[in-house]
This record gives structure tokens, sequence and C-alpha cells, in this order.
């Protein structure tokens, strides 16, 4: 392998549509991207998937038995099964053969045995997702936690702000990012009691701008929005819900009549443009911050195109120096 | 007494092998080590939850496996560990077993 390309290693048993359309995506990668791959899992499995099976160039295939499943308790199923697919893409990251790591399996089992192989940044307790949420029309906003960590203190989400602050710096190319709290309302005595004990602690994180609320997602006018894992990911999907429900509505007005049927044939297209935006595959996953390593976590039905798109993003991270950047602004606290 | 001629296969005592837990604690959970004592419950007092007992476990198998050969942490037995003190007494006991 070429010793000045990222090697990212992907787990190819990872999600609902593994190892297919995980090492179609991975192959995607080499070819459309600056990158090497490891993929971990049943080789027998995964070779016959490559034009040159075992010798296609850019790939290496790390042969790994076990498979830990969607409800597999996380922690337990990232130390016992060490020889699943998961683990051995984390250790591959631990013993230098790859500098990030992929996954789009179990989001619990991967943040866990990310954290046992690559460690933690000092400073933070636990590690959180940071997702990248579309806004039409402007710049990303960052949702810390996506779901990684759902019991919080009021400590580690002051963490969460800092880290997601200095990575939106880096994905987002924003010089000074500010930082919401996603509360249930906008004055600083709103909240439930880990909100009303946080807000302290983040005035005094640089670019705070106190409380946001669940309507601030996707609207911009704040670029970091933290919370707790189940927070989090009940607003993700929160989101997803309500973003599918409007799909289904613009389209049933569009079918409703003749006159709608003719004037979809010129705003469909145009739509499907649009929405691309929306479409979780095209975000690229969402880093776990606070590991002393890189891993990117893309979504459970991820498709080829999102493991390309994940894939180019831990590459990014890796490129940017996104771990020692996240050090620095913690020890900075 | 005789001097030591075999540092690494001496078994650790409960002082020594608390003095490795509440330092490894401190370090994963992010709090000061004063606040592990023997008496501390993992969960209400010290708000570990099971990756981080995790972590302890896998980082005290990682410490104590260099200087003990044989030396695990069996998973089934980690239900059975509530507090600090309980954690210390299983250890100490695996290690004699491993020595012995």
């Amino acid at each position: 392998m070429n010793a000045e390309r990222v090697t990212v290693a992907i787990d190819a048993m990872g999600g609902d549509r593994a190892p297919d359309e995980i090492v179609a995506g991975a192959l995607q990668a080499t070819e459309a991207i600056d990158v090497d791959v490891v993929l971990t899992g049943r080789a027998e499995e995964i070779a016959p998937l490559l034009p040159d099976g075992a010798d296609t160039p850019g790939v290496t295939i790390v042969d790994a038995r076990e498979i830990v499943t969607m409800d597999e308790e996380p922690a337990a199923a990232a130390r016992t099964k060490k020889d699943s697919s998961l683990v051995r893409a984390a250790q591959a990251v631990k013993e230098g053969r790859a500098q990030a790591m992929v996954g789009a399996g179990n989001t619990g089992a991967t943040m866990a045995a990310a954290l046992l192989r690559m460690g933690r940044i000092r400073g933070i307790a636990r590690p959180a997702i940071a997702l990248p949420i579309p806004v039409p029309g402007g710049r990303p906003q960052l949702l810390i936690d996506g779901g990684s960590t759902v019991d919080c203190t009021p400590e580690w989400l002051a963490q969460f702000a800092r880290m997601g602050r200095e990575y939106a710096r880096t994905r987002l190319g924003v010089d000074e990012p500010t930082v919401g709290l996603l509360s249930n309302g906008e004055e600083p005595g709103k909240g439930d009691e880990l909100r009303k004990e946080a807000f302290p602690l983040l005035e005094k994180v640089d670019g705070f701008v106190g409380n946001v609320e669940g309507r601030d997602l996707m609207h911009g006018g704040v670029d970091v929005v933290v919370t707790d894992g189940f927070t989090g990911n009940v607003a993700l999907k929160s989101m997803e819900g309500a973003l599918r429900a409007a799909v289904n509505l613009v389209f049933g007005v569009l079918d409703s009549t003749p006159e709608a049927r003719e004037a979809a044939k010129v705003i469909t297209p145009l739509l499907l443009d649009a929405a691309d935006v929306l479409d979780p595959d095209s975000t690229g996953g969402a880093a776990l911050l606070g590991i002393d390593g890189v891993c990117v976590i893309s979504h459970g039905s991820s498709s080829a195109r999102a493991i390309v798109n994940a894939t180019r993003v831990a590459a990014e991270c890796v490129t940017t120096g996104v771990v020692e950047r996240l050090k620095e602004a913690t020890r900075a606290g | 007494m005789p001097a030591e001629t075999h540092v690494e296969r001496s078994p650790l005592g409960p002082d020594e092998v608390l003095a490795i837990i509440r330092e490894r604690l401190a370090e994963i959970l992010e709090i000061d080590e004063d606040r592990v004592t023997l008496d501390s419950t993992f969960s209400e007092d010290l708000d570990a939850d099971s990756l981080a007992l995790i972590e302890l476990v896998e980082a005290l198998e990682d410490e104590l496996g260099e200087r003990t050969v044989g030396f695990s942490i069996d998973d089934d037995d980690l239900a059975d560990l509530k507090t600090v003190r309980d954690a210390v007494d299983y250890v100490v006991a695996r290690l004699a077993s491993a020595t012995g």
C-alpha cells in the first residue's frame, strides 16, 4: 500500500446492508478518494465482492469470524467479541495498520470498541457523536451528542460543547462557532436539572449563546447544538420522521389532480435535487469525538454512497489532525 | 526478610490493589482520586456505568496481567462487584489463584 495515503479500517459486516453495500462503498472510496481500506469481516464473504478478490489494489482483508449484532449490549459485545469485524477494525487502528475506522453497525458497540481499543482523550469522560445537520440554504449545524452517551452529567455536556466547537472549526469551516444548549425554552432557567446545572458550566465555553429549542435545528442561527445522547437521538429521529411526513405531503399534493401531475413533471426533479442535502447518505457519517483516534459512525442502513462519504470524513479527520486539535482544545479548557 | 528475587511473581496486597484501582478509576471517570474509597459504590457514588467498569477491567488486566501471568477477570463475576471493596477483594483473590 502507498504509505502516503490514509488507510481507513471499515467494519464490512456492520449495518443492515452488509457486507454488499459496505464493500461496494469501500471499493468506490479507494477510487474516488485518496485512501486505502482495510476491510474486517468474514473473508469468504468479502473477497467475492471485490474485482480481484483479496488481491484488489488498495484493499486489505482482515479475517474476523464474529459479528456484533444490532441488539447486543454494547460494552459486553466490545469486550467479549474480540474476533468480531467491529473489534478488529478498532484493533487495526490501535496497531497502526489504519489511521481511522468506519462502522455502520451497532452504534453503542462501535463507540465501546473504539473507546476500549483506542482509548480516550485525557479530560474527556465520555465520547460523543458529532453529527452535521443540514440547513437548507445555509451551512450545516453540528449536533452533539447524537446518541453515544445517553446518561450525562453537566460536566460532560460542557466537554461535548468544547469538542463540538473545535470540530465545527474543522468540519464546518467556522472560525468562531456559536454554541447552544438544547432545551425546552430559550430562557436560562429553562430545562430539567441536567440542563439547569449545565448552563453555568457552558457559560464558560467560548461562543456559548444560551439555550436553543428543537425548532432551531435545521434553521441555522447557532453552529453547535449541545445535548445529551438520549435527547439528541430523539431529536434526530423526530426530524427524520417530520421530514418524511413533509415529503409525503408534498408528493401527495403533486399527485392530487391532473394539473398538479403536470406541474410535478417540472417540480419533482427540482425537489429531488434540492432534497439531496437532506439525504443521510450524503452527510458522510458522524464523528465520534473524545476517542484518542478517528472513528466515524455511519447510519445502520448505509448504502455504498454513505460508506464513501463516511470514509471521506474519516480520511479528512486524519489529514486535518482533528484528534490533536481536540486534545489541545480540551487542555485549554 | 530475604531479598525478593522474583518481584514479578509477588502477589499484590489489598493496599496496592486499592491504589491501582483508585488511580485507574479516577482516570476513567475523570474524577479526583479522593472520591474513590473502599466503601464507594460504583453506580450510586461514582456514576460508573457498564462501559466504565469494562474500561476498568481491561485496564486492570493489562496492568496486572503483565506481572501475574494468567490473571484475568471473568465477565460473569462483574455483576457481583458493587463496591470498590468488592473489586479489591476480588482482584486480590484472582491474583492469588493465578500465582497459586
